[in-house]
């Protein structure tokens, strides 16, 4: 008997586990496997393969089931009350990619928008793809404000692996030499249009430091050879990433690191593998593994390691850490901080503006590019010039022009009678007029009481625990929206926009998708969860790489900040482990 | 007062396409087909014969097909069956018995079996009448009809790669091409 167990255990061990296959999972697996560790990476969903699993990624629009590939509202109701809320990523083309939350239920004390995917790849497949580097700033800010803890790190820790992951998965861009916008890596970058070239020269005249640049998007522009290798190849132009890529033209977990630590031949995936808790070894004083149950045959199994990395997206990583309980841990694994779930960030979006350009009616595009301009942060940099009084940090816009097509006098787009017959049809087969719109992403400041707490008497199809969530925007959002609306419609009025309209649509916490700060990074075990390493202060075993580990969260978008950490947290891991440090 | 004919030859010269005089052919369209060549599954043969004829006064066949052959009414067909609200479909169907009821009324004969001119007529009535109803921010079934008729259109290969230009592997972007290059608006963004 003790020698089956011990068989069965050995079968089971590995050098290191990664919990989650998506953009930090990926990246874990990836560089973990290339330094030579034997990894197995535990995947709650179902498989998704490169290529063969991207059902819908040719689909012509004359090919949906319902039409212009929307859902009726019946099945959106029943199965897709949260996924459906940002109107973009539960559709015919993209359902296949995102949770019934039937079937994943949590608890909203104050609305929150948890939009998740749960497969081998993860949100990778349907990211929006921006990647930006956090600036020295960011790190600084906590510390200089007095604001949650001190970031760890400062920007120079982190820069030369920005850089690696650059390298790795490939990002267009242009360089700007700002010091509070850090250039990276770049491929050659995407054109803007002639109406976004106009506004640059016009709205740059009239306010220089509102710098605008084409987006930094994870996207092959010229591709290395490493990325040929791995199969991947140069963006289409086709806009339709959120499908999966046939090209492998953006990076994803599924066409980029899960191949790269495939093809090293030391890692064993593993889909349908809910992780339920960290086993603690009290003897060792360190974790020696992981208790999964099998989502398909519903049984218990357990699977060890020197080396465990979270990686599982803020939320279910920090579940896991919650629903580990020990008499070492009796409040959740390495929360003797009681910061565990705390400090829930997002960055809070849908406020802006929007304009008519008078000129250009001549000219159009080609091509559909899969990318949007960028205005990096220009509010309270440090100097006296760009200081508000009215909120910290900042916000920076995404936005586009484009000319809109034959769906302009859909609903209640256009007013008034429509017309009917050859001259509406001859209107529509012509583009309409340019607009070109702007869409501010601001940063949420850390709130201890912005929580999400494990809800142990709501449990899920599995009968596991769920989450419960009370996150709200605090004034410091609230300010900084005004003026995320004044800004844009004065950038767009100083360019000789007509028609020029502010829009706050509204934002409820969860719908950037950017979630993080649940097990944030900090020097104090008394007041963070993680260290400098990612490591669990109390656990140094266990490393937390993905938004849970975010001390603050910028205003750009986190996922590069994330692959960034993963791979530093991962060669930390593997000269520890030689060492003997774990 | 400008006449409809005028109208649509002023429109269309406005946005260059008048020379080919497709737009008198289109007032003059050939009387529609005697039978579906096609099994509604949601809507009666009634309904679905005076959808057809709707739908390509509404996208008539031009210099480029009509909505009659990109399959539009099939399309709406289907939607009414597995897609459309109720709410939808009532004010669809309702406006399908208003047409039928007012050609009776004025006419004394079915929508479909009017001259293309006076079908006009009634359309040009619900599109005044549509275009007020939604000032005062009431719904109208025209134009939500006409909504069904364009996605369907606009979206089935014919209109896609006909009307519009559509590619489906670009390959790369240029942000500043003469709209005289490319001629037409892109099916897809």
């Amino acid at each position: 008997m003790a020698n089956l167990n011990g068989r069965a255990r050995r079968k089971n061990t590995y050098d290191a586990i990664v919990v989650g296959s998506g953009i930090t999972g990926g990246m874990a697996a990836k560089e973990l496997t290339q330094k030579g560790l034997k990894v197995l990476v535990l995947e709650r969903g179902r498989m998704v393969r490169h290529l063969e699993d991207y059902p819908t990624a040719v689909m012509d629009p004359w090919q949906t089931k319902y039409p212009q590939g929307q859902l009726p509202q019946a099945e959106l109701a029943a199965h897709y009350p949260v996924q459906r809320r940002t109107n973009y990523t539960m559709t015919e083309y993209t359902q296949h990619f995102f949770v019934r939350d039937d079937e994943n239920p949590y608890t909203e004390e104050n609305r929150f928008d948890w939009i998740r995917g749960y497969h081998v790849g993860g949100r990778s497949l349907t990211w929006g793809r921006q990647s930006y580097r956090h600036s020295p700033i960011d790190f600084e800010a906590n510390a200089k404000e007095g604001i949650g803890v001190d970031w760890p790190i400062r920007y120079e820790d982190l820069a030369p692996w920005y850089e690696h992951v650059e390298r790795f998965i490939g990002v267009s861009g242009q360089h700007e030499g700002l010091a509070h916008f850090p250039d990276g890596h770049y491929q050659p970058p995407m054109e803007m249009n002639c109406v976004e070239k106009a506004f640059k020269t016009k709205s740059e005249a009239r306010f220089p430091e509102r710098r605008i640049s084409i987006g930094r998007t994870a996207h092959l522009t010229d591709p290395t050879e490493e990325q040929l290798a791995l199969g991947r190849t140069k963006c289409q132009f086709r806009n339709q990433c959120i499908r999966g890529c046939p090209f492998g033209g953006y990076y994803s977990s599924n066409s980029g690191g899960l191949v790269a630590a495939e093809r090293t031949g030391n890692m064993v995936i593993r889909p349908n593998s809910i992780v339920t808790e960290l086993i603690y070894d009290e003897k060792a004083g360190k974790a020696s593994g992981v208790r999964v149950l099998d989502a398909v045959t519903k049984k218990d199994e357990e699977f060890h390691a020197d080396v465990i990395f979270l990686c599982a997206s803020a939320f279910n990583s920090t579940w896991i850490l919650m629903n580990s309980t020990s008499s070492r841990f009796p409040n959740g694994f390495g929360n003797a901080s009681d910061q565990l779930g705390r400090n829930v960030m997002d960055h809070h979006l849908g406020v802006g503006a929007s304009g008519e350009a008078p000129e250009f009616a001549d000219m159009y595009y080609s091509g559909r590019r899969p990318n949007g301009i960028y205005v990096p942060r220009f509010r309270n940099l440090g100097d006296a010039a760009t200081k508000r009084s009215d909120y910290l940090r900042g916000f920076g816009y995404q936005g586009g022009a484009g000319r809109s097509t034959w769906d302009r006098d859909l609903g209640s787009r256009a007013q008034g009678a429509k017309g009917f017959g050859a001259a509406r049809k001859a209107a529509l087969t012509q583009p309409g007029p340019w607009t070109m719109g702007l869409g501010g992403f601001g940063e949420i400041l850390p709130y201890e009481d912005n929580r999400i707490t494990l809800n142990r008497d709501k449990k899920d199809a599995f009968g596991l625990p769920t989450l419960s969530f009370n996150v709200t925007m605090r004034e410091n959002e609230i300010a900084m929206r005004r003026d995320m609306q004044t800004a844009a419609a004065e950038m767009l009025e100083a360019a000789g926009f007509k028609n020029v309209k502010g829009h706050d649509g509204g934002y409820a916490p969860g719908l950037g998708i950017h979630e993080m700060g649940t097990a944030r990074m900090g020097r104090d075990p008394k007041t963070s969860v993680l260290n400098a390493h990612n490591q669990v202060h109390e656990c140094k075993n266990v490393y937390v790489t993905d938004g849970a580990a975010m001390t603050s969260a910028s205003c750009v978008n986190p996922s590069l900040t994330y692959m960034a950490l993963t791979a530093r947290a991962a060669d930390h891991a593997v000269q520890a482990r030689k060492r003997g440090d774990l | 007062m400008l006449n409809r004919r005028d109208a649509i030859r002023g429109l269309a010269l406005a946005v260059g396409v008048g020379s080919s005089g497709w737009a008198e052919r289109a007032l003059a369209a050939a009387p529609a087909p005697a039978a579906l060549t096609w099994m509604p599954t949601a809507l009666t043969q009634e309904q679905a014969r005076l959808l057809d004829v709707v739908a390509e006064l509404i996208i008539p066949a031009t210099d480029t097909p009509g909505a009659r052959e990109a399959g539009v009414p099939q399309f709406i067909d289907r939607a009414v069956g597995d897609y459309y609200e109720k709410g939808q479909v009532d004010q669809l169907l309702g406006g399908l018995a208003r047409m039928d009821a007012d050609a009776r009324a004025a006419h004394g004969d079915a929508f479909v079996a009017l001259a293309p001119d006076k079908q006009v007529a009634l359309l040009t009535t619900y599109d005044q009448e549509a275009g007020v109803a939604r000032g005062q921010g009431q719904s109208h079934f025209f134009p939500a009809l006409e909504d069904m008729v364009t996605v369907g259109y606009f979206t089935s290969e014919v209109g896609a790669t006909q009307a519009l230009r559509y590619e489906p592997v670009p390959g790369a972007y240029h942000g500043c091409v003469p709209l005289a290059e490319i001629g037409r608006a892109w099916a897809t963004r």
